[in-house]
C-alpha cells in the first residue's frame, strides 16, 4: 500500500512538471505528428517500386509507432535524470523511503501515459493523413501492452544513459547516437531485404526489433505477435532492472 | 542520552583530494550540533557521509544505532547543501509530494505556515523568492516530521528575518527532541542554535565542544577599538595615554586597539584617553565569538584582522 502512495506521489510530481512545460507537451505531440506528414504525406509509400517505402502503407504504422516508443521515453528519462542529479534531487531521495526501482516505476507510467497518447494520435493521423487501414479486432488492443512494454524498456535504457552521462547535452548527444541506428535498423521502416544477409541477424539483436515485428503483426501482416510481445516483456524486465541499479544513489 | 549520530574514524578522497581524514564525533538526543569551516573543509561530505548519500573510503558511521543506509527514513529528515526541487510545482505541491513519500506525514498546509510560506503555497517554486525557495526546501524536510534532522547551510539566501524565523522554528524542534545536525557559515546562527560545535578544516575536525568552552579556550580576549581622528598620529596618541595596569594595546593605522578589556575596564580605559586628550572618533567594544574561534583555529583572514605591522605598545602581545 505505501509502495503504492510512494509511486502514486512520484507519478503526479513528475506528471504535473512534465504539463507545464508546454514546449516539451508541444514538442512530445508534435513528433509523432510531423513524422506521419513527412513519411506518409510527403514521402509517401511506393508499393510499386523499390527502395525506402517500398511497402504498402500500412507495413510503416508499427515504424511510426516505434519512433515514439524508442525516442521519447530514452530523453525524457535521461535528461530527468540529468536534471535530478543537478539539482542533488537524488541525494534527497536517497534519504526518503522512495526506492530507485519505485521512481523509475512511477517515471515510466508517466512516460506510457504521454507516448501512449501520442500513439493514439499517431494511430489516428496515420488512418487520416495516409489512408492506412488499421484492423479493429480485439488482438488490436494487444498493442497497448507493446506500447507500454516498450516504453519502461527504453525509459530504463535512458535511466542507464542518464546515469552514465555527466550532464542533460550529454544525454541527449548519447540518446540520438543509440537512438537513431536502432531505429532504422529494428525492421521499422528498413525492411530486411535491404540490408546484407550477413547483417539479418544482427536485427535480432535490437529490442526494438520485436516492438515492430509484434505491432506490425497486429496492424499489417497478421501472424505470431504473442512470442515478440514474451520477448520484449523479458527485455523491458531486464532493462528497467538494468535502470534501476544505475540510477545514483550516491554522489 | 542515547547517542543518534556516530561517526568513527571516516575518511574519504576525491581523487588526490582527501575531503575527510579519519573524522569521528557522537551527538546525542536532542542535541544540535552545530559544524563549521571553511569552504571545502569536507563539511557537505561530512554530513554525505553520516546519511549514506556518499560512500566512505574507511571508517564507520551511525544512525539511530543503524548504518546509515539501513535506517528508517521515516525517521530522518536531510535538506541537502545544493538541493534544488522541481521548478514548476507550487510549494504546496511540492511538500504534499514529498508528504506522499512517508508513510505517516504532516499536513503539508502547516509545514507552509511554520515555516512563513502560507501566502506563497500556490506558487510555482521557479517563481519564489531566493528565500522562499530555501523556506520551501526545508518544509519538505519537516513534511515527516523527522527525529533526526540534517540541515546542510538552510539560511542561505534568506534575509534576516526570515533567518530569525527559521531559527526559532530549528529552536522549537530541538526544544521537542529532533536531533539536529547543522552546517553553517553564519556564526551568529551556530552560535545561537548549537548546543556543540564542531569545527572541520581541511578534512579533519579540529575542535569539538560547547561554543561557550571554545570561545573561552580558542576565541582571545575582549577588547576596546579606538579610532583616531584621522589628522592625529595613533602612535603618539597611544605614547600619551596612561593604560590600567595590566593592559596593553597595539597601533593599526587610525585605530588603536587595547587589548583585555572587560566590561568593567571599559570606563577606566576611556578616561585614560580622556585625560590624555585623544581626540576620537568611535569606541567599539568587542567580545569574542566563535567568528574568533574559526578565525583562531583556521588562519583564515586572521592576520589581516591584526595587521602583523601594527605596532605592540605597552608589552609583548
Amino acid at each position: 500500500m505505501s509502495l503504492a502512495a510512494r509511486v502514486r506521489s512520484e507519478f503526479v510530481a513528475s506528471w504535473h512538471s512534465f504539463l507545464r512545460r508546454r514546449t516539451a507537451v508541444f514538442f512530445t505531440f508534435f513528433f509523432p505528428a510531423i513524422i506521419v506528414v513527412i513519411f506518409g504525406a510527403l514521402v509517401q509509400t511506393q508499393p510499386t517500386g523499390g527502395g525506402l517505402f517500398a511497402e504498402p502503407k500500412e507495413y510503416y504504422i508499427a515504424g511510426y509507432l516505434a519512433v515514439v516508443v524508442l525516442f521519447t521515453p530514452l530523453s525524457r528519462v535521461g535528461s530527468t535524470i540529468a536534471r535530478h542529479r543537478e539539482g542533488s534531487r537524488f541525494e534527497k531521495l536517497a534519504t526518503t523511503p522512495l526506492s530507485r526501482a519505485e521512481w523509475l516505476l512511477a517515471h515510466s507510467l508517466v512516460n506510457v501515459v504521454v507516448i501512449g497518447l501520442a500513439a493514439l494520435l499517431l494511430l489516428a493521423l496515420s488512418a487520416l493523413v495516409t489512408g492506412a487501414s488499421i484492423p479493429l479486432t480485439p488482438a488490436t488492443l494487444a498493442i497497448v501492452p507493446f506500447v507500454a512494454l516498450g516504453v519502461t524498456l527504453f525509459c530504463g535504457l535512458g535511466a542507464v544513459i542518464g546515469s552514465v552521462a555527466d550532464s542533460q547535452d550529454g544525454v541527449i548527444a548519447a540518446s540520438n547516437a543509440i537512438a537513431l541506428p536502432l531505429l532504422f535498423l529494428s525492421e521499422t521502416f528498413v525492411t530486411p531485404d535491404l540490408l546484407p544477409a550477413w547483417f539479418v541477424p544482427a536485427l535480432n539483436l535490437s529490442p526494438l526489433t520485436y516492438f515492430a515485428r509484434g505491432v506490425r503483426a497486429l496492424t499489417y501482416s497478421g501472424g505470431d505477435w504473442v512470442t515478440n510481445l514474451a520477448v520484449l516483456a523479458a527485455l523491458a524486465v531486464a532493462f528497467f532492472a538494468a535502470g534501476t541499479v544505475a540510477i545514483p544513489r550516491t554522489d | 542520552m542515547d547517542e543518534v549520530l556516530a561517526a568513527d574514524g571516516l575518511r574519504k578522497s576525491y581523487g588526490d583530494v582527501e575531503a575527510l581524514s579519519g573524522v569521528s564525533l557522537s551527538v546525542a538526543e536532542g542535541e544540535v550540533f552545530g559544524l563549521i569551516g571553511p569552504n571545502g573543509a569536507g563539511k557537505t561530505t561530512l554530513v554525505r557521509a553520516l546519511t549514506g548519500t556518499t560512500a566512505v573510503d574507511s571508517g564507520s558511521a551511525a544512525i539511530l544505532g543503524r548504518d546509515p543506509t539501513e535506517v528508517d527514513r521515516q525517521r530522518l529528515g536531510v535538506l541537502p547543501q545544493e538541493f534544488r526541487p522541481a521548478g514548476r510545482l507550487t510549494a504546496r505541491e511540492l511538500v504534499a509530494y514529498y508528504a506522499g513519500l512517508y508513510d505517516d506525514a504532516r499536513d503539508p498546509d502547516a509545514v507552509l505556515d511554520e515555516v512563513g510560506l502560507a501566502d506563497a503555497a500556490d506558487t510555482w517554486y521557479e517563481n519564489l523568492s531566493g528565500g522562499q525557495q530555501r523556506r520551501a526546501c526545508i518544509a519538505l524536510t519537516l513534511v515527516n516530521d523527522p527525529d533526526v534532522l540534517f540541515l546542510d547551510e538552510p539560511t542561505t539566501g534568506i534575509d534576516p528575518a526570515g533567518r530569525r524565523s527559521l531559527w526559532g522554528l530549528v529552536e522549537g524542534l530541538a526544544a521537542g527532541g529532533t536531533t539536529v545536525f547543522l552546517t553553517s557559515h553564519s556564526m551568529e546562527e551556530i552560535e545561537r542554535l548549537a548546543d556543540r560545535v564542531g569545527l572541520l578544516n581541511a578534512g579533519e575536525l579540529v575542535t569539538v565542544g560547547r561554543p561557550d568552552d571554545l570561545v573561552t579556550e580558542y576565541g582571545g580576549e575582549s577588547r576596546l577599538v579606538v579610532r583616531t581622528d584621522g589628522d592625529a598620529d595613533a602612535d603618539a596618541a597611544l605614547e600619551s595615554v596612561s593604560l590600567p595596569a595590566a593592559l596593553d594595546a597595539t597601533v593599526s593605522g587610525d585605530d588603536i586597539t587595547v587589548h583585555g578589556v572587560g566590561p568593567r575596564d571599559i570606563g577606566d580605559v576611556v578616561a585614560a584617553f580622556d585625560d590624555a586628550g585623544v581626540v576620537y572618533e568611535s569606541l567599539v567594544w568587542k567580545q569574542p565569538g566563535l567568528e574568533e574561534v574559526y578565525l583562531s583555529l583556521t588562519g583564515e583572514q586572521f592576520e589581516a584582522a591584526r595587521p602583523a605591522a601594527a605596532a605592540a605598545v605597552g608589552g609583548d602581545r
